[in-house]
């Protein structure tokens, strides 16, 4: 465990040297924000859909955005590279487990990533007008509960890229492989379109899927459109997602090192 | 003559790993899919934004995918000059006595990209079927036109984003505002979004020279002067100018970078 904790620790201290890269990605957060924002506006035009007013649609796209960095689907630095020329040898040859390692590494760059660029989103997305800008939470616990459910949310993040991890040793195409998960999560997770945008009939089979877990639930929990005991159960779904995704992510990744064949030296 | 040997060189090297390009060609069309899908999704949940149905908001979606996959595909010496800067390549072409954006042109040409020019042309061919359009010639010149300026902005753009990394090194994330944002607020009409934004993208970065403003004269739509719509690709396509010198002017300034 110790050594798990070291590798998220180096990573994550190595990620928060990148501060113009953070600046820039804050920069270009912003505008995306603002886009949504004022598209899905023009949209709902005033109308109140199933209980998704538009402040809080300008709620729910600030949140996406402010802990965009973490929800975004990626490889471990350097993964991709690792695989393809063949360094990841140097992974197996440690005495950890290789999964456990690169959860760690990625799970410390995805947290200081989004410690690095959330607050000022946060900050200025609050001082924005009402109808366009982030709102408070709906009541203290769902405070409380939108923080849990987003830590989930960043864990699933980091179970997915795993499984793009699995598809990277297939194909040996990082690019390739981390695109199409990618394109996927964020189409059915309601990162492109709020899910509660969407017709009714995609929205339940959604619902059934576990890429929600990573955005949409925690700021549904923030903005108060999901109510207490909805939230739990579906916290508890979230939790049993996770498990199952990161014993098939293990599953898998055995199954792709016995068949590894390291390319180069 | 020159280009043509360039083409025939990159194909030639894509072809040797089929597979990836193969891929990267499945996930960037994947990438566009989704945003079509996504444009969908919206219209079936709300019908209309304004005026503008979902056919209306395809055939825009249809006319940036193909002019920014085009400019992607045959301008990627331009989209990834920092990596010419950064390898110190672009030393390598400057001392050539041939010319210089000819070469940059020639450096690398992103076959994989095919595949989201195809579903490009095919969302816009699927729109313009399901509008009516009472056409003439001068609204079949004008769509044309529209795209013809749609793929000299978008260059414009990038030679900006190129101009930029000769100062910088590095490709700086917010830059891709320009041009990745150009293309994602060109999918809907630019007038529904709020003033700023709106004027921002016409009067700054003219990307609705080849979106609202030409569409409003092929559908008759719109309280604007139909003239000026009709004449706005035409006025559009002089912004790839000034990019064109400020890049220039970046070259001229370049010291390398010491590899």
């Amino acid at each position: 465990m110790r050594s798990y904790f070291g590798l998220f620790k180096m990573s994550f201290k190595g990620e928060i040297q990148y501060r113009t890269k953070a600046l820039s990605g804050i920069m270009t957060q912003l505008f995306w924000g603002f886009m949504y924002v004022y598209l899905y506006t023009a949209f709902m035009g005033g109308k109140i859909i199933d209980g998704f007013s538009i402040s809080q649609m300008a709620t729910y796209i600030w949140l996406g955005q402010a802990f965009f960095a973490m929800r975004y689907i990626s490889l471990p630095q350097n993964c991709g590279a690792e695989i393809s020329n063949g360094n990841v040898c140097y992974k197996f040859v440690r005495p950890v487990n290789i999964y456990d390692q690169w959860f760690a590494e990625h799970l410390g760059q995805k947290l200081s990533a989004t410690i690095l660029r959330f607050a000022p989103i946060i900050l200025i997305s609050m001082l924005l007008p009402n109808n366009i800008g982030l709102s408070l939470p709906a009541s203290f616990t769902s405070f409380l509960l939108f923080l849990i459910a987003l830590m989930l949310g960043c864990l699933m993040a980091v179970t997915l890229s795993m499984l793009a991890i699995f598809i990277t040793f297939k194909t040996l195409s990082a690019k390739g492989s981390i695109t199409i998960v990618n394109t996927i999560t964020m189409l059915l997770g309601g990162m492109c379109i709020p899910l509660p945008l969407m017709p009714i009939g995609v929205q339940n089979v959604l619902s059934w899927l576990p890429f929600r877990y990573i955005s949409d639930l925690p700021s549904r929990i923030y903005i108060g459109n999901i109510g207490t005991t909805d939230a739990l159960i579906q916290i508890g779904i979230s939790f049993a997602w996770l498990v199952a995704l990161i014993i098939l992510g293990k599953i898998l990744m055995k199954k792709a090192l016995k068949n590894t064949v390291i390319q180069g030296g | 003559m020159l280009y043509k040997k360039y083409l025939k060189m990159h194909i030639k090297s894509s072809m040797q790993y089929k597979f990836n390009i193969f891929l990267l060609g499945i996930s960037s069309t994947l990438v566009s899919a989704s945003e079509i899908i996504s444009v969908w999704l919206l219209f079936q949940s709300f019908s209309s934004v304004g005026y503008w149905g979902f056919y209306e908001a395809a055939l825009m979606f249809g006319i940036v995918t193909t002019v920014f996959s085009c400019v992607e595909c045959f301008a990627r010496g331009y989209d990834e000059f920092p990596t010419l800067i950064k390898e110190g390549s672009l030393d390598r072409l400057l001392v050539r006595p041939v010319n210089i954006y000819l070469q940059i042109f020639g450096s690398k040409i992103e076959f994989s990209r095919c595949g989201k020019i195809l579903l490009g042309l095919t969302v816009s061919v699927i729109a313009l079927c399901n509008l009516s359009i009472s056409w003439t010639i001068w609204k079949a010149i004008v769509l044309i036109l529209t795209f013809i300026c749609g793929i000299l902005i978008i260059f414009g753009l990038m030679l900006i984003t190129a101009g930029v990394s000769v100062f910088t090194v590095e490709n700086l994330e917010f830059l891709n505002i320009l041009t990745h944002g150009s293309k994602e607020i060109c999918f809907y009409p630019i007038n529904i979004y709020t003033k700023w934004l709106a004027r921002f993208f016409t009067f700054i970065v003219p990307v609705a020279c080849f979106n609202y403003l030409p569409l409003n004269y092929i559908m008759g739509y719109g309280d604007l002067p139909q003239i000026l719509c009709a004449f706005a690709p035409l006025i559009g396509m002089l912004f790839v100018i000034p990019c064109f010198l400020f890049f220039r002017w970046c070259l001229k300034k370049y010291q390398g970078t010491g590899t």
